[in-house]
């Protein structure tokens, strides 16, 4: 278990132990909205796209608040998760409709050089972005179903239990797309004649 | 492919993931020591992912630009409630203060009765200060009059309970 993973278990234990009221929830949202973000990002979301999404998510939180649901969240740990579940289902509208990982690999590559030391030849860079669109391309096919659970649990840095419990699926299910998923990706990679 | 090249690629992402037991990792790195087929495709697992997080944390810079929503929140200005419960209190005892030393020597207050007086009054002015913040919100009306009530049939003679009946009026 990574640094971010083990954060998010201690602070999951520490709220089940302490309820805490509905009125709370936007307060969390705003404590949780690195996390919201890194949920837009990896379902390849644009700033402006991933603006609608976190309206959207806050009005509901508000709403939530405001006693307009019968959903019942009285532990942070729920509030947390009802959050990016959320987040998540937006996510999936807006890719549903888009489908699209904004930038295309020389764009992400030349703002990868800009902000890091260039330590790579010219070619190298050339084999890195040509690496960086396949995977892109691929990430854009995925299924949905395969999608999520990726960036819950790669880039959201959970892990599969708590990712079922987000995505209403047993461990073993998340267990068995992220196989599935990842299997693809590297295998459309290596199809593509990248020696890894 | 062999057949049991399939069985291990079942389990080559739970190895890249240290998500085996220790059993079928020994298998399953048995297998890889004699196979290239599985090497590469454990390297492109490993490729891959390393690849689509600096595509995820691409996005994520973008993201940074995004503005946090001006969702309506209802802040709750504690240092104005507790400045409006010390006010009260300040001008209820000096007020008590001030009718101890001007009344008439033959019914003197005993230092019991201003302190009872004393404790009435904060708690007047605890309460005036929490129906008042309550006030703030519409579906609570119900709740702050009966708030107001309380405190003037409670404590009639403190300076909450005047305020209090203003409140009502």
């Amino acid at each position: 278990m990574n640094e971010i993973s083990a954060d998010f278990t201690v602070e999951m234990e520490h709220a089940a132990s302490e309820p805490l009221p509905e009125s709370s929830l936007m307060e969390v949202f705003s404590a949780e909205l690195w996390r919201l973000k890194r949920i837009i990002a990896g379902m390849g979301l644009g700033s402006s796209d991933g603006e609608d999404v976190l309206q959207d998510v806050s009005i509901r939180a508000f709403k939530q608040c405001r006693g307009g649901s019968r959903i019942a969240l009285p532990s942070r740990e729920d509030q947390v998760r009802w959050l990016i579940k959320v987040t998540v289902n937006r996510c999936l509208m807006e890719h549903r409709r888009r489908r699209t990982f904004r930038r295309h690999a020389g764009e992400i590559l030349k703002r990868r050089l800009e902000t890091k030391t260039a330590s790579k030849s010219a070619v190298e860079n050339v084999i890195v972005a040509e690496e960086l669109e396949i995977v892109r391309e691929s990430l854009q096919k995925l299924d949905d179903s395969l999608l999520s659970p990726m960036v819950l649990r790669y880039f959201c840095n959970l892990n599969s239990k708590e990712v079922g419990e987000i995505l209403a699926l047993s461990p073993s299910t998340v267990r068995s797309r992220l196989r599935e998923a990842r299997i693809i990706l590297a295998k459309q990679l290596l199809e593509r004649g990248v020696e890894p | 492919m062999e057949k049991f090249c399939r069985e291990i690629e079942q389990m080559l992402v739970d190895y890249a993931d240290g998500q085996l037991s220790p059993g079928d990792s020994s298998k399953v790195a048995g297998h890889l020591a004699q196979c290239e087929h599985c090497r590469m495709l454990l390297n492109g697992l490993q490729k891959t992912l390393e690849l689509a997080g600096v595509i995820w944390a691409d996005g994520l810079a973008e993201t940074e630009s995004i503005r946090i929503p001006a969702t309506k929140t209802r802040t709750i200005r504690w240092p104005r409630y507790a400045a409006i419960a010390a006010s009260i209190l300040l001008v209820a005892t000096t007020s008590i203060v001030w009718h101890t030393l001007v009344k008439p020597k033959g019914s003197e207050l005993t230092f019991a009765e201003i302190e009872r007086k004393i404790t009435e009054s904060g708690s007047a002015a605890r309460l005036l200060a929490a129906a008042e913040m309550l006030g703030d919100n519409p579906e609570a009306e119900t709740i702050v009059k009966q708030q107001y009530r309380h405190i003037v049939e409670t404590y009639p003679e403190t300076a909450a309970a005047a305020k209090a009946k203003l409140r009502i009026k």
